[in-house]
């Protein structure tokens, strides 16, 4: 604050332990700050770590948004009506900061995570009659979590939205609730004028939500749309859950040494990554599994990749932010494949046009051979599902 | 109001601890703890046993912080959320209950759908209200045993409710009773707010259990009023029915 007074930008610092602060303003109204401890969370690296950072009060203030719509917080006439009406965001925020469900990347990727299904068409179909039926074009079914199938215009929100009502919906789901009528602004797209979510839990793990104005009501969604639509689909429904936190279907068969990967889709911005279950006491556990490939992730997109830039910085600041990213070690090309040797597991990263794959192996598998079996794992996947 | 039954005048009360109830609980028992229906599911009976479901929707009423989330949550045998968290729109609860009739003998499953909105939610946005309203069967007023202000508004709550058409429901639930060493609420009090009001004062609180002892005594009481309002109305209709025919 005092180097902005003095017009500096200054916008994170280190304590002398390794823990980090950063901070940014947003609407020239809140100030968010965010500190963490030092170890992890970057990929061993600073810059890593000011990425999650970043990426965390990004996520905090469009949660804010989401719930309270941006007038409340831009313009902020009674201080005290604002400390309890933002009570009601604390869960999206507590979600954020625990990180609770294992292979969920969207909060850091800002890709939408998604599940393949086995058999898409009917799914899509049901999902697009479904919606139009309730009045609206934004509709989506979501699977153990993740986006199964989804709309068009679903599709269309700004990724970070996507990503967004994704959390809100896993939140909502494992609440346990049937059916749920929310408010919600879109920080993008409506961050003024509220639409309702409306949602509903077909079976345990399968959720479809549909975005719409101020028809129908949820009992008449409920009881007229919902029975329709989605009994004749039970059992496709059950073929899409039996899928499980693979998040591909049986169609596509890995090779026994990929211990995990996240495989993002530049273009859609959509993900599906999985980590594989392994008796094998010598490769790190399903959890330090997730966290590795969080880890590479950040490493990898930091140091040599670009992630794409989907950070929601106002016109007016970008100047600003990219004068930061100048001091960043430029390359004078573009790095397509990247490996990395640690003391638990050997990575992989291989980026194509389309496609960003980061895989994890045992480090049994010999380093030449790494990006083999990137390029077929990649082949196998997108040949078989079309992602 | 319509005067509400004594308590087991009409249902079998504790009817879940009698062995010819097995059959039917165990539809919503699953590895001993209450099984959750999503929307595309229901208890499925063998043939032979088929009984009729009767669908009703109830809204949970109280200010914010008193327990709604909470009592959907133990009525529907889920565990409770330790934290407290806001409800920021409407999130509904599909509960299936059987029930014994005493006269008849006959088994209904009761599928009552709870609806829960936190009430800073309903102050900020118009719409969430009328949406609760909507063909409604019965109110369940909250209050917590450790918020005197709580029962102290109740009068106010239930006057907000009533209106012409009285079919509703109505019922008076505490919740937090097993916080009773910091009672805010004397047991006289409750006695005297019985007997204004004519109808007894359903009390909740603690771990939820095996998800039938612990709500037996409010589903039990919920499910009875539902149907005594329904007979009510349904002679009501048929007196009418009757009329215009002489
Ligand atoms: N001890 C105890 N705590 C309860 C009970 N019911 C709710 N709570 C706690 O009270 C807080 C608020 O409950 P909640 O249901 O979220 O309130 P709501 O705002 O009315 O939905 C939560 O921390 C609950 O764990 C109860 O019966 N006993
Ligand atoms: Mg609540």
């Amino acid at each position: 604050m005092f180097g902005g007074g003095q017009g500096v930008l200054l916008s994170s610092c280190e304590t002398e332990r390794g823990g980090k602060v950063v901070w940014r303003v947003f609407q020239d109204s809140v100030m968010l700050i965010a500190v963490n401890g030092g170890q992890g969370g970057g990929g061993g690296s600073s810059r890593g770590e000011e990425l999650s950072l970043q990426r965390l009060l990004e996520n905090v203030w469009s949660s804010m948004v989401l719930v309270l719509g941006q007038d409340e917080l831009a313009s902020v006439r009674n201080v005290e009506r604002l400390k309890r009406d933002l009570r009601s965001c604390f869960s999206l925020i507590d979600q954020l900061l625990e990180e609770k469900q294992e292979g969920i990347m969207g909060n850091l990727t800002h890709c939408a995570d998604c599940l393949v299904p086995p058999n898409p068409t009917l799914l899509q179909e049901a999902v697009e009659n479904f919606t139009q039926a309730a009045d609206s074009e934004f509709g989506c079914l979501m699977v153990h979590g993740r986006i199964a199938v989804a709309t068009e215009k679903w599709w269309r929100l700004a990724p970070q939205e996507v990503v967004l009502l994704s959390a809100l919906m896993r939140s909502l789901s494992a609440s346990g609730s049937a059916s749920c009528d929310y408010p919600v602004f879109l920080p993008h797209g409506s961050p003024t004028v509220a639409h309702r979510l409306l949602r509903f839990q077909l079976l345990p793990g399968a959720d479809v939500c549909v975005l719409c104005g101020p028809t129908p009501s949820l009992l008449r969604a409920e009881t007229t749309l919902v029975g329709r639509f989605w009994l004749p689909l039970a059992d496709t429904l059950r073929d899409c859950l039996a899928v499980g936190e693979r998040c591909l279907p049986g169609s596509v068969s890995l090779r026994p040494d990929v211990l995990a990967l996240l495989l993002i889709n530049r273009e859609t911005r959509r993900s599906v990554s999985c980590v594989r279950a392994s008796s094998d006491s010598s490769v790190p556990s399903r959890a330090r599994c997730w966290e590795l490939l969080k880890l590479f992730y950040i490493f990898s997109t930091t140091r040599y990749f670009s992630q794409e830039e989907t950070l929601c910085v106002s016109p007016e600041e970008k100047p600003q932010r990219s004068s930061c990213e100048d001091f960043a070690p430029g390359f004078s090309h573009q790095p397509l494949q990247c490996y990395l040797v640690t003391e638990e597991c050997k990575c992989y990263t291989l980026q194509t046009p389309q496609h960003q794959l980061f895989l994890l192996t045992p480090l049994s598998v010999p380093t030449f051979a790494l990006r083999t079996v990137a390029t077929h794992t990649l082949s196998a996947i997108t040949a078989a599902t079309g992602f | 109001m319509a005067p509400v039954p004594q308590p087991g005048a009409a249902v079998v009360a504790d009817w879940h601890r009698d062995a010819d109830s097995r059959e039917f609980f165990s539809r919503i028992l699953h590895k001993k703890r209450r099984r959750k229906f999503s929307l595309l599911e229901s208890p499925v009976m063998p043939p032979h046993l088929a009984v009729d479901t009767v669908h009703y929707k109830v809204f949970i009423s109280g200010k914010s912080g008193v327990g709604k989330t909470a009592l959907a949550a133990r009525l529907a045998g889920r565990s409770i959320p330790s934290m407290h968290y806001e409800t920021t729109g409407i999130e509904t609860t599909v509960v299936y209950w059987p029930v014994k009739l005493r006269e008849s003998g006959r088994v209904l499953f009761f599928r009552l759908q709870l609806w829960d909105c936190g009430e800073n939610a309903l102050r900020r946005f118009d719409h969430l209200l009328p949406s609760c309203k909507e063909q409604l069967d019965a109110v369940l007023f909250l209050f917590s045993f450790t918020d005197r202000t709580s029962f102290d508004d109740l009068s106010n709550q239930i006057a907000k409710w009533s209106g012409p058409s009285d079919r509703l429901v109505k019922l008076v639930v505490g919740t937090k009773y097993d916080l009773f060493m910091h009672s805010d609420v004397t047991e006289r009090e409750v006695t005297r707010f019985q007997e204004e009001w004519g109808s007894p004062v359903l009390r909740t609180g603690g771990e939820v259990s095996d998800g039938l002892g612990d709500v037996a005594a409010l589903l039990n009481g919920l499910a009875e009023n539902l149907w005594h309002q329904d007979c009510v109305a349904a002679s009501q209709h048929s007196q009418q029915a009757t009329g215009t025919l002489i």
